[in-house]
């Protein structure tokens, strides 16, 4: 070997930079390259990866949306926290308002008192007959605070006609005003204007009645409830029962994450009372919770299982072919846990390369549906649609496309393990 | 992900050869070595008792028919098989009983391969075949990028570094691979009919080209072959017939 010949060789490596490459490096140069060499193949198992992980991030945030718009939805009901006497939640009432509140009030005075409430609401819950003079029919009848009841809630309703109700003025003798639900305004041939009657059993068990005037009709997207729901004020509520009680009070708070601490708060500030959060008030978000965490659960397990045969299938494969390189290798002196990393990295590069476009996908699309409405058929006893939307979070991504990443590592070094453990005599005469 | 230190500190001088050392004690050596093959229900003994030395600078050449025991005493003597009964001495060092890690630890530091179809790595280039050896062995950057060079600059390949095996001749490849044995500066190679898939005149250059390595490098080389323009040029023949020397 000469002096320039060896100079010149050195020069021809340096702008390759093969001495920068770390040791690391190296190993990971070298797996890309070989996810490389069959790259149609390569193409698929990431493609793989690919559409499992959008499989599972568009269905979990399917499932984290429809969560917070149930939650909400029944926080903004009930309120985040429901307060009763604890007959109210364990027993049925003999007579209307019989486990009622007393002194509702103070109560409501001191309630509102702690920074976390934004609103007290007072609910009076009872049911009678509701009658138009030619035609009665059984009502489900709700007295609440309109001011603070829509004021709170938003627009919770669909007012198809009229309008919602409002405070009655102190000292007024005007008739009182309900609102109905669409299909019990049908039923009845009631319109705004129209005048009807409430009945219902008081306090002390004695029928009263009480003329009122209809001054809206609404649906609640649930067929069941539009037949039988009637608003009305807590005060003709209270007039028609012969009662100063209310069923219970509902707490509105500022934040969702404030529910569990004041729970905790109320329930020793008011130990005669019982303190129920939303969550135990709502037994359809619990049952469509389980319900989707059973389906979604199965569906990523299943997406799981596809993504790992497809990525054992690959490895398997690109390891059998190249075994006699395997044992080329084993026989220049790597060892096995050397070369299982390197396969294991071949694994991972595909199921990251996979994770990230199926994360990128699944982004895409989520985004799409936010810029584009798009609505989905009712669901089984209601009336009306609601907006598909995929919720976008960073906790359910990382955990996704982590799990993608181990699932085709793990994948890789089951199928390898048995290759770099094999006699180097064997693999290298391995045909 | 760093490569494993030596297994042994009596092998892993990865130096030159010429060195001083003990001269008398060969680089490797079999003694009374028995290896039998199992074939569904047939044994067939391999080597049949086999007592063989080889010294640091020697071109051992291993002749005889096929089944003879060439490629078993290769495959002993490049501890990547293991006898049935007999020692396998490497530098002094018997290795009869070590774990397969050490034993990989042992190719790695003190032997070089070349194989009858070349066995490059056709993801990496030339250079990186050639760097492989010495990165599994931990050496640092930059004297690997010298070694790599002077190896490629004495084979005659420093201007194809950057390709790829397959896009080299079947010379080119068998100096490639002889760059890549050479290149630790190992006291051992084995070598596998290493002039089989080579024309006669690139088998003569790749012949020049071991022994004028091999003794600039000082390592012996065990070779096993049919070719008798090659066995000519070693510094000893030894014939094997029925798993015995003759």
């Amino acid at each position: 070997m000469t002096h320039t010949a060896a100079s010149t060789a050195t020069a021809a490596l340096a702008p390759r930079g093969l001495g920068a490459w770390t040791d690391s490096l190296k190993w990971l140069q070298f797996a890309w390259h070989n996810t490389l060499r069959n790259r149609r193949r390569s193409a698929v198992t990431a493609s793989v990866a690919a559409l499992g992980t959008a499989a599972i991030l568009l269905a979990g945030g399917f499932a984290i949306y429809t969560y917070e718009s149930l939650a909400q939805a029944a926080a903004r009901d009930t309120g985040h926290l429901v307060l009763g006497t604890p007959a109210h939640f364990s027993s049925d009432e003999d007579v209307p308002l019989q486990h009622g509140l007393d002194g509702v009030a103070e109560l409501r005075t001191a309630l509102l008192a702690d920074s976390a409430v934004r609103q007290v609401l007072p609910k009076v819950e009872f049911s009678g007959l509701i009658s138009n003079g030619d035609k009665s029919t059984v009502m489900m009848a709700v007295g609440v605070d309109p001011d603070g009841e829509f004021a709170v809630k938003g627009p919770f309703l669909t007012v198809t006609q009229g309008s919602v109700l409002a405070a009655p003025m102190e000292g007024a003798t005007d008739e009182p005003e309900v609102m109905l639900g669409a299909d019990l305004a049908r039923s009845l041939k009631a319109e705004p204007g129209s005048s009807l009657t409430l009945l219902a059993s008081t306090t002390e068990g004695a029928m009263n009645a009480m003329d009122v005037r209809v001054k809206g009709v609404f649906s609640t997207g649930v067929p069941e409830m539009d037949k039988r729901l009637v608003y009305t004020s807590v005060t003709t509520a209270q007039r028609l029962l012969v009662s100063e009680r209310v069923t219970s009070l509902g707490v509105f708070l500022d934040r969702m994450d404030s529910t569990a601490p004041l729970q905790q708060r109320l329930a020793a500030q008011h130990p005669a009372l019982q303190v129920q959060s939303w969550e135990q008030q709502a037994v359809f978000y619990q049952a469509v919770k389980g319900l989707y965490n059973r389906i979604f659960g199965a569906l990523g397990i299943i997406i799981g299982v596809i993504v790992v045969f497809v990525v054992t299938n690959a490895m398997a494969m690109a390891i059998i072919e190249r075994t006699r390189e395997i044992g080329t290798l084993r026989a220049l002196g790597t060892l096995p846990g050397q070369l299982l990393r390197t396969l294991g990295l071949e694994g991972m590069l595909l199921g990251g390369a996979g994770a990230v476009a199926g994360a990128l996908l699944a982004l895409g699309v989520s985004v799409l549906l936010y810029v584009v409405p798009m609505e989905m058929p009712p669901p089984p006893g209601r009336s009306v649609g609601y907006p598909l939307n995929v919720a976008i979070d960073p906790t359910l991504y990382a955990l996704t496309m982590l799990a993608m990443v181990g699932l085709t590592l793990v994948a890789s070094l089951a199928v390898a393990r048995k290759t770099v453990h094999m006699p180097v005599v064997d693999a290298l005469a391995h045909t | 992900m760093r490569p494993l230190q030596a297994a042994s500190p009596g092998l892993s001088d990865a130096g030159n050869g010429a060195g001083p050392g003990p001269s008398r004690v060969p680089v490797v050596a079999l003694h009374g070595v028995r290896k039998t093959y199992r074939l569904g229900e047939h044994v067939i003994p391999a080597l049949q008792g086999v007592d063989l030395s080889v010294q640091r600078g020697e071109l051992l050449a291993l002749t005889g028919p096929s089944g003879s025991g060439k490629s078993t005493i290769l495959n002993l003597c490049g501890l990547i098989d293991t006898p049935d009964s007999g020692d396998i001495v490497l530098n002094g060092q018997r290795v009869n009983g070590l774990s397969e890690d050490q034993l990989t630890l042992l190719r790695r530091d003190a032997m070089g391969f070349v194989f009858q179809s070349f066995n490059l790595v056709p993801v990496m280039t030339v250079a990186e075949n050639v760097d492989y050896p010495l990165f599994l062995a931990g050496v640092p950057a930059a004297e690997r990028r010298e070694r790599v060079a002077a190896q490629l600059a004495a084979v005659g390949l420093q201007d194809h570094a950057h390709h790829r095996p397959d896009a080299l001749s079947g010379g080119q490849r068998q100096r490639v691979a002889i760059a890549r044995a050479l290149v630790k500066r190992p006291k051992l190679v084995i070598a596998d009919e290493p002039t089989a898939s080579l024309d006669s005149h690139t088998a003569d250059q790749v012949l020049d080209l071991m022994r004028e390595r091999g003794h600039a490098e000082g390592a012996a080389f065990v070779i096993a072959t049919h070719d008798s323009r090659l066995t000519g040029r070693c510094d000893r023949v030894v014939a094997l017939l029925d798993g015995r020397i003759q």
